[in-house]
């Protein structure tokens, strides 16, 4: 197995399943496709990379990339935990406040005044459209870009791959730092989404005002509170891709970080992962992203050995348009329809008992 | 708190759809532990009128009391847990959790024994639910859901149940059985008010009656007594007299 390409895969793949989860939240609570929410990513990992910038000024801390010995064999962090940590927070913090302001300074104002679903989808558009602007000039500012130079990131190129925690074990396998924290993330995130929505009475709540508002309302429960805390974790989600994304950019699958990149691409794959795992499904998505992420990936790689010819690389978007074009043709619940029957049963004459 | 006193008042109330305003002047005193019931022709209000009660609809003007207090701006949410169950015509229950998930659901903010007690009541009420525990909610029959959705506002024992058209697109043999459920309800001493399209069975079962013509209070009185005014019930009513 190619080592490499597994871990920069998953980590690509995680990214994607972090993207899939908050874009399906959204669409759940406010039946909206969020086409920004690529972006809020970015905005976390421009926020992110300052801050980590700032704090390694503020401390002094220049980058040791000497291995040390460890019980898993050499391990090299090239800065302080408290560095990555900061990395960490801030990404989530920015990933939240991001997804806040278009919740409230756009697409709530716009819902009070009757906007329908397709007037929010184009403000989406219109926030990411802006989003882009501000972080163009953000990255371009002289400042930022100082700042920045500081740690060595080029502020419109950013890549702080060379900055992440690698482990190099005994048997001369590289683990990145990002590939440990995304499979973590992973199986985090699913296992404390569980528990918050099936063991939690904010988890009832949740699933009460997504399958049917009004009831939900007149049952005591603030909806609208439940539509906040859902933007929040989508944000939260958001952030925590952009961190991924900021440590693994520039190696492996990931492109540099610019005002455009990777968000431009990414919106593609994280939507089909979403669809893919079934738009009214938050484990679906995770499973659906992590799918599109795995074979975007392998499958062009696998074509491109077969073949002899490199190219082929290039077109890893039309999986996941395929995949997409099928799963809507044949399972338009995507795989948490498959998984509860319905599909099969329609495919089979059978209904469900009426009256 | 005053058994005479009215339960719930509206007061010169104007209210409506965002800017389209379709219920004038309202004044109305909902009797505590009777059944108020509202008829009215197609489109005049009367389920407008049942939301205004509920903060569903804006209030332009005039003043709704709960129990004396003004509740005028309050949001639904905060007026069901001062006591107010609404029942909705339709999708008035999670049609894709089971019957307990449902009554789970509705009183997700009780504790667990209590949870557990008010469940049983309502299983004594309508034992049918009982039967039907751990069937999907969305797979029962439409007098079934009615049953469902008068249990799930049972759950936080309410002290006012607004009911918006329980029978509507029912067989008739089922509507009886639905509007027996809502005396049965009464009975146990809960405030219902009620909107009927079928005026005769509605106004039957209860104490008071209101009609409401083009967005306005045109009779407010005893049941009956609606009942017997012939000059209304073929003007407004569609009743054979």
């Amino acid at each position: 197995m190619d080592w490499n390409l597994f871990t920069s895969t998953t980590i690509y793949a995680s990214v994607l399943a972090l993207l899939s989860l908050g874009i399906t939240l959204i669409y759940m609570t406010t039946k909206v496709f969020n086409f920004a929410h690529p972006r809020l990513s970015l905005v976390a990992a421009y926020a992110a990379a300052t801050l980590m910038a700032y704090y390694a000024e503020a401390t002094g801390a220049q980058p040791n990339l000497t291995p040390k010995h460890s019980f898993l064999g050499s391990l090299t962090v090239p800065f302080s935990w408290e560095f990555y940590a900061i990395g960490i927070l801030v990404s989530m913090v920015f990933g939240v406040i991001a997804a806040l302001v278009e919740y409230y300074a756009i697409l709530k104002p716009l819902q009070k005044r009757g906007a329908d679903y397709l007037m929010l989808m184009i403000a989406t558009l219109a926030y990411d459209f802006l989003l882009v602007a501000t972080l163009f000039i953000y990255n371009t500012h002289v400042d930022v870009r100082k700042v920045l130079a500081r740690i060595g990131v080029l502020s419109t190129k950013m890549s702080m791959a060379s900055y992440d925690v690698t482990v190099v074990t005994g048997g001369g396998v590289f683990i990145s730092g990002s590939f440990i924290f995304s499979v973590i993330l992973i199986v985090l995130l699913g296992l404390s989404l569980y528990i918050l929505l099936f063991k939690t009475t904010l988890g009832v709540k949740m699933r009460a005002s997504v399958e049917n508002p009004p009831l939900a309302e007149v049952l005591g429960i603030n909806v609208e509170r439940v539509y906040a805390i859902s933007w929040i974790i989508s944000g939260l989600t958001a952030g925590l891709a952009g961190y991924l994304m900021l440590m693994a950019a520039g190696a492996g699958n990931l492109k540099p970080i610019s005002a455009t990149s990777p968000a431009d691409e990414i919106v593609v794959s994280a939507f089909a992962g979403s669809i893919i795992g079934g738009v009214n499904s938050v484990f679906g998505s995770i499973v659906g992203g992590l799918l599109i992420g795995y074979i975007e990936l392998y499958i062009p790689n696998w074509l491109a050995i077969w073949t002899g010819n490199a190219e082929l690389f290039k077109y890893s978007k039309v999986i996941s348009m395929l995949a997409v074009a099928i799963t809507l043709l044949f399972a338009p619940e995507g795989l948490a329809g498959l998984l509860k029957g319905e599909r099969w049963k329609r495919f089979f004459g059978k209904k469900e008992e009426e009256g | 708190m005053d058994s005479q006193e009215p339960i719930m008042k509206l007061e010169n109330v104007n209210a409506g759809y965002e800017k389209l305003q379709t219920l004038f002047d309202i004044s109305l005193e909902i009797p505590r532990g009777k059944i108020t019931v509202i008829v009215g022709p197609n489109g005049a209000g009367k389920s407008t009128l049942l939301k205004t009660l509920f903060g569903l609809t804006t209030v332009y003007s005039g003043k709704v009391l709960f129990e004396g207090k003004d509740i005028t701006h309050m949001p639904p949410h905060e007026r069901a847990k001062l006591g107010m169950a609404f029942i909705f015509q339709l999708n008035n229950i999670f049609a894709n959790l089971t019957v307990i998930e449902n009554l789970k659901l509705a009183g997700h903010d009780l504790s667990k024994e209590e949870l557990e007690k008010r469940i049983e009541e309502v299983f004594e009420t309508f034992p049918r639910l009982r039967e039907r525990m751990h069937q999907k909610a969305g797979t029962m029959s439409g007098g079934e859901r009615q049953m469902l959705a008068m249990g799930i506002g049972m759950i936080r024992k309410p002290k006012l149940f607004l009911i918006d058209e329980p029978t509507a697109g029912l067989a008739p043999k089922i509507a009886k059985e639905v509007l027996a459920n809502v005396k049965k309800l009464n009975e146990q001493g809960y405030t219902v008010v009620l909107v009927e399209q079928n005026v005769k069975a509605g106004l039957e079962i209860g104490h008071k009656g209101v009609l409401v013509v083009s967005g306005r209070i045109v009779f407010d009185g005893p049941a009956e007594q609606l009942l017997a005014r012939k000059d209304l019930a073929k003007l407004y009513l569609g009743l054979a007299v």
